[in-house]
């Protein structure tokens, strides 16, 4: 069992009335890349700032390698931490940036000449040290906050958005760079972000956050493929929620009558109401007939190149998003009819809690 | 014509600074223009006359005291309506900037008034209480400036370097905000050494600052004295409002740039 | 962050402090060659009824009003071109031609007019030193730096884009300014207008030297009284409705730049 190095017990921070923060528990283990992924508002950037030290709990205990650090200020706490705005000083040289850290922990100048050109050429700099943040690009400025994060070599490394301020192209390639670095540094890591293909490609593991709380944790296969409530399917990726009636232990009725055979759903009672949800490229267009094969009408079409995104509308008025990898094997048009085949291990079983989360 | 329009504004603007410069170098008392010839005897007379001496000497106190108080202050002060409640800071930065829609004259005769019930009004007290009084509005003010181009985020992030609030504010916070108290200094001094209705009120021919002395010079004389003082005086602030231009951003204190 | 305000707050508590020992003479009644005071009396703003002072009073209106009016006019074109002109330089060179005059002092700026008003440049078809033209002229000029920097604020705040969708949709030139530029900068208009009536009706270095004795506004009188007669509960008196009406007109001000944008 891996060692829990970041741990929140109960913590609840109230904004004047407004919950941001709805006693949330969260337990991070050493080495590990933690997201916290959700929409705005959602409370991920508190929660950090909770762990940071930069806001306090209004109830509940933050504990740092089993300590309690709840009431330590931030610059007692020794976590590095990198801002969505990269929080450069703008009066200092990119060396002194990287040097800030060290300078606060009163370590001896050799050995900060050391740290400092070591951290500077593992995000490759060393040829910017005299440079003025100003002077350097987007992803540069990114790197400087990432070695003046981890030249003190800090327990915890807490990112909020740290790639949100750089262009598609940049951000995808700082997204495999920043993992490498976690990865040979083994630094304890938490990641705050709402873009779920950053959380999904980077993280150990995901916790997906809604209304203050975590909707659901896990890796992120298992969050993608078992989203445990509706919101969390709707967040990561695209989904058709489906409402029914489970008929027995593999079947369910949708509301028009349609009837569906589901595959690897346990616990399915009979007269049970169940919420399923379905991912858009699960979805096949068929010619033949069989189980779970259903005739629609194309209602909308948007042409993605790699990959064209349907809406059909099936029997009962109930719409399904399609996706149609390209090339396309027909002409799609709006108002063209077609035949669907909905495989029966493709359905997901949306729990309970639901939207209700945090409310 | 818009052109035209504004460069007939702008000399009317800048005819009687010209005129003051020429006549100073007038070589006699008469007041003419253009001059007839250059001399620097109303230059030597500024310089020897014993009234202009003291009240330089009086100028010079008053300045750097009200100043070195009014920085602190004013700067705790930017700092303070920063970090408070919007509607809070808004109510107090009113409450702060008021001394300056208070007419001179009524500030004035109400430190006269207090000054003579404490019997002050031979000490230099109550002209530096007023400067400070005065001069604040401006240095919060342009401070505020700077204060509000702050990100706050940088003290966070000291913080998270391990920086106690202390050493956050002198290795992060006071140097971003050097353009700003350096605006702050320019506009203290100059309002304060050009201070003249306030100041009227509290002096004595002991205590009283320079443009007092020159106000009283003018009305008891007629000779180009005033013109040479004047011409130093136009001299110094061109400069210095010249190097402010050069060196911070006069016209983000001043105006609104996209 | 309370006691970051505390020292500040305390240097209002003292400039508060001369200002009601102000209102509090302007109620006690005065005792001709003392400076001791007798008991509280109405006398002073009665006082101020006379026709001499009414006289003072009326001439400040009128010059402040006329002051106002020149002021606004001469400014317009200058903070316009200030605001909106694309060299750094011309910016440049404007912002230090406005600031310089308003940094150089009152005394200054007087003596050079009186220099200019009094024949010495050119002669002037009607005597201009020592009277209200005069200290009109001297009025306009103190007050365009304020004017102008007020307008340009409000002027640079306007969106060129504004003037630019109002030529595309046909507007000449002077049309656009009128229609769109003017009635945008109409907040930085009030409040210049506003401001600048209110600082003109405490004038007191202008009217004293370029008036000479002859043209009196209300600082004057102030100034006569407490400094001259030693009438301190009078001077005191004449402040302090000098004090009400600039509060007044600028909490009028206030009321009229900023809810606009909020109601309706």
């Amino acid at each position: 069992m891996a060692r829990a190095v970041v741990e929140l017990a109960g913590c609840t921070r109230d904004y004047g009335g407004i919950r941001a923060v709805a006693g949330l528990d969260l337990v991070v283990y050493e080495g590990e890349l933690l997201s916290l992924l959700g929409p705005s508002g959602c409370g991920k950037t508190t929660t950090l700032n909770l762990i940071a030290g930069f806001v306090l709990p209004t109830a509940g205990r933050v504990r740092i390698d089993g300590q309690d650090v709840t009431d330590r200020p931030a610059h007692q706490r020794g976590l590095g931490v990198v801002f969505q705005s990269y929080a450069l000083f703008p009066h200092l040289s990119v060396w002194e940036n990287v040097a800030f850290g060290l300078r606060e922990r009163r370590t001896p100048r050799p050995e900060i000449e050391r740290r400092v050109g070591a951290a500077l050429s593992l995000v490759r700099l060393d040829s910017r040290a005299e440079h003025r943040p100003a002077q350097l690009s987007g992803g540069m400025q990114q790197r400087v906050a990432l070695a003046r994060a981890l030249v003190y070599e800090p327990r915890v490394l807490l990112l909020d958005e740290p790639l949100a301020a750089l262009d598609k192209k940049l951000r995808e390639e700082m997204r495999s760079e920043l993992r490498e670095i976690q990865r040979s540094v083994g630094i304890t890591t938490i990641f705050v972000t709402h873009d779920q293909a950053e959380a999904l490609g980077l993280s150990d593991r995901i916790a997906v956050m809604h209304g203050g709380r975590i909707e659901q944790l896990g890796a992120p296969r298992e969050i993608y493929e078992r989203p445990a409530t509706r919101f969390v399917a709707e967040f990561i990726g695209a989904s058709t929620v489906l409402r029914g009636r489970a008929t027995g232990p593999d079947r369910v009725a949708l509301a028009d009558g349609v009837a569906l055979r589901v595959l690897g759903l346990a616990g399915l009672r009979a007269g049970e109401a169940v919420e399923l949800a379905i991912r858009p490229e699960r979805i096949r267009l068929t010619a033949g007939a069989g189980e779970n094969v259903m005739d629609g009408r194309v209602v909308g079409v948007v042409y993605q190149g790699v990959q064209t995104e349907l809406t059909v509308e099936i029997g009962g008025g109930q719409r399904l998003l399609v996706f149609v990898a390209e090339p396309a094997p027909a002409a799609l048009a709006p108002g063209q009819a077609l035949r669907l085949h909905l495989p029966a291990d493709a359905f997901m079983r949306l729990g309970p809690a639901g939207e209700g989360a945090g409310r | 014509m818009l052109r035209l329009a504004v460069l007939v504004l702008l000399a009317f603007m800048t005819l009687p600074t010209v005129v003051v410069v020429a006549v100073s170098f007038n070589p006699t008392a008469i007041l003419s223009f253009p001059p007839s010839g250059l001399s620097l005897r109303w230059y030597v007379n500024v310089i020897t006359y014993p009234q202009f001496q003291r009240a330089a000497w009086n100028s010079l106190l008053v300045t750097a005291g009200a100043v070195a108080l009014a920085m602190p202050i004013g700067t705790a002060a930017a700092l303070g309506l920063a970090r408070g409640r919007p509607r809070a800071a808004s109510l107090w930065a009113t409450v702060l900037l008021s001394p300056l829609v208070v007419p001179g004259v009524a500030a004035g005769l109400g430190f006269l008034i207090v000054g003579a019930a404490l019997g002050l009004l031979r000490s230099r007290v109550v002209l530096i209480a007023a400067h400070v009084a005065l001069v604040l509005p401006f240095v919060v003010r342009s401070v505020g400036v700077s204060v509000r181009n702050l990100d706050p985020t940088l003290e966070r992030a000291a913080a998270s370097l391990g920086a106690t609030p202390w050493r956050a504010f002198r290795r992060v916070t006071l140097p971003l905000l050097r353009p700003g108290l350096l605006a702050a200094l320019l506009f203290a001094v100059i309002v304060s050494l050009n201070e003249f209705v306030v100041s009227l009120f509290i002096s004595t021919r002991l205590t009283e600052i320079l443009p007092v002395a020159m106000f009283t010079y003018v009305v008891n004389y007629t000779d180009p004295t005033i013109a040479a003082l004047s011409t130093l005086f136009i001299v110094g602030t061109f400069v210095i409002v010249w190097l402010a231009d050069r060196f911070l951003d006069l016209g983000g204190v001043f105006l609104h740039h996209r | 962050m309370r006691w970051l305000l505390t020292p500040a707050l305390l240097v209002v508590a003292v400039f508060a402090a001369a200002l009601s020992a102000l209102l509090r003479y302007s109620v006690l009644e005065f005792v001709p060659g003392s400076l001791q005071t007798g008991g509280p009396t109405v006398a002073n703003f009665t006082g101020i009824m006379s026709r001499q002072y009414l006289g003072a009073v009326w001439d400040t209106v009128l010059l402040s009003a006329a002051t106002t009016a020149l002021t606004l006019v001469a400014s317009y074109p200058v903070a316009y071109v200030l605001a909106r002109t694309p060299s750094a330089r011309v910016r440049s060179t404007l912002l230090v031609l406005t600031l310089a005059p308003f940094f150089t002092g009152a005394i200054v700026r007087t003596y050079a007019w009186m220099l200019v008003l009094g024949n010495t440049v050119v002669t002037w078809p009607v005597p201009m030193l020592f009277t209200a033209r005069g200290v009109l002229v001297g009025l306009v000029h103190f007050s365009m730096p304020t004017m102008i920097l007020l307008l340009a604020a409000a002027i640079s705040h306007i969106d060129p884009l504004y003037e630019r969708a109002a030529a595309s949709l046909g507007a000449s030139p002077g049309r656009v300014f009128r229609r769109v530029t003017l009635p945008l900068s109409m907040p930085g208009v009030v409040s210049g207008s506003v401001i600048v009536f209110a600082w003109t009706l405490s004038a007191f270095a202008t009217p004293e030297l370029l008036g000479g004795g002859r043209v009196k506004m209300i600082a004057n009188v102030v100034r006569d009284l407490a400094l001259d007669s030693f009438n301190w509960p009078g001077g005191a008196a004449f402040a302090v409705m000098a004090l009400a009406v600039t509060l007044a007109l600028l909490a009028g001000v206030g009321r009229l730049t900023t809810p606009a944008d909020r109601g309706a």
